[in-house]
């Protein structure tokens, strides 16, 4: 099966990702948990990963850098540190329930910088008409996981900071393949998963965060125990029971596969997008949504078949050997954007693991689908 | 041998101290702060193996990693050092 749902999950892996976890899982164990030896090695391997993450994403410190057990995770904390009943928080057309679903439960007052894919001028024009209204905080989406439109966020990050607004990032279809500058940025949260782009296990993500967050998990840390309050400082404070240091020790393995290769696996998928979108473009009926220009586009390709239900099409070419993904992509919003809601798009999503002729085959296959 | 040990905030700000006093020819070990000078329950500490104090400690507080305590470490156990 040809798999196409890098946006979901990296599905291939390096090999030395899952060495890294059997490893683990033999020999190390509770960060944090006691001075003997198995505990002290997980403290370890944990530090390194930290240490890695916090040179890759230029946090402050390896203290910065905080294990979530996924993006949702990390911007739920983001959530629950900057927003609150009535606050008015400005979001991008883009967002994934990740970032939608927890500020209605907290009660935010939601102002959406609406734009149309692909056209970042007016994405950062519609976030500063947003943002002149006020705003607790600034919640952005660096590339939409149903369009692949990259978005603005350095220019966006920008506004922020000239008006003393918190930013909260989502990296989630980005880190791995572009430029994730955290002090550059002036963030107060950045989140992504650890499996996707970053090709670590799933049950793994990075929250890079400064100061003021706070906790939604209370609980052990294996500091100042005597306490009954959580520790005031930095990751401790975010980290609340056991890690998954198997899961860690898999994703030091594959940060260390990813850096220096972000390059070459956005040009790949850039590559791979471009020969998608023209070849499904040539079959009649077929709408693709994309960047023709390619400048502010990932490695996500959404498309649809006149007349055709996206996920009865994404189920037949399941049958025929792709895994594709189909629907809203838990991000009704950026449907409503795209105007795809509500029965949403089909959705290709590549890795460093696809190749060319994958491609090629997917596209004569959704021509034949087309009865062509 | 006495030893000085450097209780920390945490087990990453230890492992940081240790780090930071070993990329200057310093030698340190981070372990468990014994029980008998944990003041708030479970914490990390940083056992300095070689070298000054004093010189330790003023590299630490430049880089924001000044230790909670210090205690000497000798036969009879444990005694708080206030440089």
């Amino acid at each position: 099966m040809i798999y196409f749902d890098a946006a979901a999950t990296t599905l291939q892996k390096p090999p030395q990702v899952a060495e890294a976890v059997l490893r683990a899982m033999k020999s190390l164990g509770s960060p944090g948990r006691g001075g003997h030896r198995y505990a002290m090695e997980a403290a370890e391997a944990v530090y390194n990963c930290r240490k890695k993450a916090a040179a890759m994403f230029s946090a402050p410190g390896p203290e910065n850098v905080i294990f979530t057990f996924n993006a949702t995770h990390g911007l739920n904390i983001a959530v629950r540190s900057l927003a609150e009943r009535g606050d008015r928080v400005v979001i991008s057309a883009w967002e994934h329930n990740a970032v939608l679903r927890p500020l209605t439960a907290a009660g935010a007052n939601i102002a959406v910088a609406r734009d149309r894919a692909f056209c970042p001028e007016e994405t950062a024009e519609s976030f500063r008409r947003e943002l002149d209204k006020g705003a607790r905080a600034c919640f952005v989406n660096m590339v939409s996981n149903v369009s692949g439109y990259v978005l603005p966020v350095y220019e966006i990050a920008a506004l922020c900071r000239e008006r003393g607004v918190p930013l909260a990032v989502d990296a989630s279809q980005a880190a791995g393949t572009m430029e994730i500058d955290w002090e550059r940025l002036g963030a107060a949260f950045v989140a992504m998963p650890g499996h996707k782009g970053l090709y670590g296990p799933q049950g793994t993500g990075l929250l890079i965060v400064g100061a003021g967050a706070q906790p939604v998990l209370y609980g052990g840390t294996g500091s100042d125990s005597a306490l009954p309050e959580m520790p005031d400082f930095l990751p401790d404070r975010l980290e609340a029971g056991t890690h998954n240091t198997a899961g860690i020790a898999g994703l030091s393995a594959a940060l260390d596969w990813v850096r220096g290769r972000e390059g070459r696996i956005a040009g790949l998928e850039r590559e791979l997008v471009s020969l998608a979108a023209r070849g499904l473009e040539s079959i009649p009926g077929a709408e693709v949504y994309r960047d023709k220009t390619g400048e502010s586009q990932g490695g996500v390709l959404s498309f649809n078949l006149s007349g055709r239900d996206p996920e009865e099409l994404a189920e037949r070419l399941g049958r025929r050997g792709f895994a594709l993904r189909a629907g809203l992509h838990c991000a009704p919003l950026a449907h409503k954007s795209l105007g795809t809601f509500p029965a949403g798009t089909v959705r290709l999503s590549f890795s460093a693991f696809n190749r060319p002729d994958e491609v090629s085959r997917l596209v004569w296959t959704v021509r034949d689908e087309a009865g062509l | 041998m006495p030893y000085y040990i450097l209780t920390c905030r945490s087990l990453t700000y230890a492992q940081r101290a240790r780090e930071v006093l070993s990329a200057a020819g310093f030698r340190g070990a981070v372990i468990k702060t014994p029980g008998a000078i944990a003041a708030s329950g479970c914490g990390y500490s940083v056992k300095l193996l070689r070298g000054r104090l004093e010189d330790a400690l003023a590299l630490l507080g430049k880089q924001g990693l000044g230790p909670r305590k210090i205690f000497l470490e000798a036969a009879d156990g444990y005694r708080e050092v206030r440089p």
